[in-house]
């Protein structure tokens, strides 16, 4: 592994996936009554190559329902109501809900490609290692003699011995089963993987085994990742630029070592000072009030009834994602930028 | 899977002791391939003859060798149950997987389709219709409506499994990869329900061979393919209990009484070893398996 670099540049290209104004609500009628669900409402963000992108925000800040927006993978009750997610391999001019099936299915896997959360269920208890990857990924490499090949090599980069192939997956330990669900998820290196989670039923140790084989990996394909977890370490440790997320929407975006040190956003600050740090013994406050119900956000900024330095406009205006600096935006309007 | 018999086998008594009865009964259906009489031939032997040295089993008031006559009776009554266990679990995992991975209103209707056939009395259905096929009622005919009749409840359990498993990820991971619904009901869901499906039928095959004896025993099922049910009717007919001739029912029955017991225990050592509970239970209190 002698071309995996750290120094590669990271983000060293165009977007390889650009999402614009992108709204996706859940909609249900129940006995007549239209409910709606807005989890996710006006998010513009772009992943560049060869970059790891990451997307924080706590429990129902419409993460998870945002990268099932951007994967297309939509089933009802949840709609995209607005915006448009390209991709630099769809052809920048459709989005990617305007693909057909056929498309659909060209590019997953092989474009993009998916890590699922946890990795108790993700592999099939029935069937061994190596028909999951028959399964899943023998379509789109070919079942022939070069497919058990680039299996094993493949195997190899994540850590894993060929043994790994013969084993039900409860024969492996929960850091084995995540390489394998990872492996499987990158073996067609795909121009974008998508992670939900990826670490987060491992223990600290695993977690960090885990997280650098993922890096690596990344660094050696040259993929995007797009990395979605409330974990904060493991984006401080992964991510080159992080995006805050607060009730569906995106609150500041900035490199990630930036909005460790300087976070602007009243909520990105008191979620980084939460952060425990060592030989600190400091009490952690904690906001008033809990996160916003969707389907009843609040008017204007959705951070206001919880924020500090709310004034009359944020309970009247929504704030938009303004460059405060090159590369760092923060929607407030009680922080720089706006007038 | 040879190495699950084995442990099996070396581990569970009830399987043990299932394994035999069936392989008895088994053994006693393949010697019907060395009979020295044809199978339909009366007057063979001389009648009512009680059980000897050349005839272990005695012989019938229609001069049949009673061993020889029951090797090719067990060996109709067996493949009748193995051809409606296979053909009801055909029908039982294509409706069961269908209608929980689907859902919906395709849910809806193969459910209520399930439903009906679990509810209506099935003994007089199989009644009513000897009676309206009469001549035409044979063994096949027969065993493809048991087969039809005979999936609602498995179909049932299956479809209870397949809905858990479409929650799972690798379902969504399968879906995200492209797999066709075929695909991923045949490569990912069937493997996971197979199991359950394989003990179940045991209990398939106990119920419809006890439905074809029944009926058999009754004269409602064709009369001149000899089955264990139709042996017990010939008996019947020439009132063999009366005359004396009790090896003329007594084996047949024990043979039946020895297949279902076998399969049963099958069917339960089979559950006990597919549910991972029963089988900890076991290794806590006995510490040996």
């Amino acid at each position: 592994m002698s071309g995996a670099s750290a120094d590669a540049g990271a983000g060293d290209g165009g977007p390889v996936l650009k999402v614009e104004g992108l709204k996706a609500y859940y909609r249900t009628r129940h006995f007549g009554s239209a409910r709606e669900v807005r989890a996710v409402d006006g998010v513009s963000f772009e992943v560049r190559a060869n970059e790891i992108y990451g997307l924080a925000g706590e429990s129902s800040s419409g993460k998870s329902t945002l990268i099932k927006a951007v994967a297309a993978a939509l089933r009802p009750p949840l709609e995209v109501v607005a915006g448009t997610v390209t991709l630099s391999f769809l052809g920048t001019d459709k989005s990617i809900h305007q693909a057909t099936a056929a498309e659909l299915a060209a590019l997953r896997w092989r474009k993009l490609s998916y890590i699922m959360q946890g990795s108790m269920s993700v592999l099939n208890p029935v069937r061994r290692v190596r028909r999951s990857f028959e399964d899943f990924a023998g379509r789109h490499l070919g079942r022939n003699a070069g497919f058990k090949a680039r299996v094993l090599e493949h195997l190899a980069l994540v850590g894993l011995e060929a043994a790994v192939l013969d084993a039900y997956p409860h024969e492996l330990s929960g850091g084995m089963r995540q390489r394998v669900s990872i492996a499987l998820a990158s073996i067609c290196r795909p121009d974008l993987i998508i992670a939900d989670e990826p670490t987060t039923a491992l223990d600290v140790v695993v977690q960090k085994e885990v997280l650098d084989m993922l890096r690596q990996l990344q660094r050696q394909m040259r993929s995007s990742l797009l990395l979605v977890t409330h974990d904060l370490g493991v984006h401080a440790y992964l991510t080159d630029r992080l995006a805050i997320m607060y009730g569906g929407r995106l609150v500041e975006e900035a490199p990630t070592a930036t909005l460790f040190r300087q976070p602007q956003h009243p909520y990105a600050r008191h979620l980084i000072a939460s952060l425990p740090r060592i030989g600190d013994d400091r009490e952690m406050g904690s906001l008033p009030g809990s996160p916003p119900n969707l389907a009843e956000p609040p008017s204007g900024c959705r951070f206001h009834p919880r924020c500090p330095l709310a004034q009359d406009r944020c309970r009247r205006e929504v704030p938009v994602m303004t460059a405060i600096a090159p590369a760092h935006k923060v929607a407030c309007f009680a922080v720089g930028g706006h007038a | 899977m040879l190495a699950t018999v084995r442990d099996l086998f070396n581990y569970n008594r009830q399987f043990r002791l299932g394994a035999i009865l069936v392989a008895a009964v088994a053994g006693m259906a393949a010697l019907s391939l060395a009979s020295p009489y044809p199978p339909l031939d009366t007057f063979v032997v001389a009648p009512d003859l009680p059980p000897s040295l050349a005839h272990p089993f005695g012989t019938t008031s229609r001069g049949q060798d009673v061993f020889w006559h029951l090797s090719f009776a067990i060996r109709n009554t067996l493949l009748f149950g193995i051809v409606v266990a296979l053909m009801s679990r055909v029908l039982a995992l294509a409706i069961g997987l269908i209608a929980g991975y689907k859902g919906g209103w395709l849910d809806r209707l193969l459910m209520a389709i399930n439903d009906t056939f679990i509810a209506i009395p099935l003994f007089p259905i199989l009644v009513l219709v000897y009676f309206v096929l009469r001549e035409a009622m044979s063994w096949a005919v027969l065993a493809g409506i048991m087969a039809l009749l005979g999936w609602a409840y498995d179909a049932r359990l299956i479809r209870a499994l397949a809905l858990s498993l479409k929650t799972r990820d690798f379902t969504h991971t399968g879906i995200f990869s492209g797999m066709s619904t075929r695909e991923l009901l045949v490569r990912e869901h069937l493997p996971y329900v197979l199991p359950i499906v394989f003990a179940t039928s045991m209990n398939n095959m106990n119920w419809s061979i006890g439905l074809e004896v029944t009926l058999s025993v009754l004269g409602f099922t064709d009369i001149n393919s000899p089955t264990v049910g139709g042996m017990i009717y010939w008996a019947n007919q020439h009132t063999a209990l009366v005359a004396g001739v009790w090896w003329w029912i007594a084996f047949p029955v024990l043979l039946l009484v020895a297949l279902f017991i076998g399969l049963f225990l099958l069917a339960i050592s089979m559950n006990e070893h597919i549910d991972p509970r029963s089988r900890l239970a076991r290794i806590g209190a006995g510490g040996g398996a």
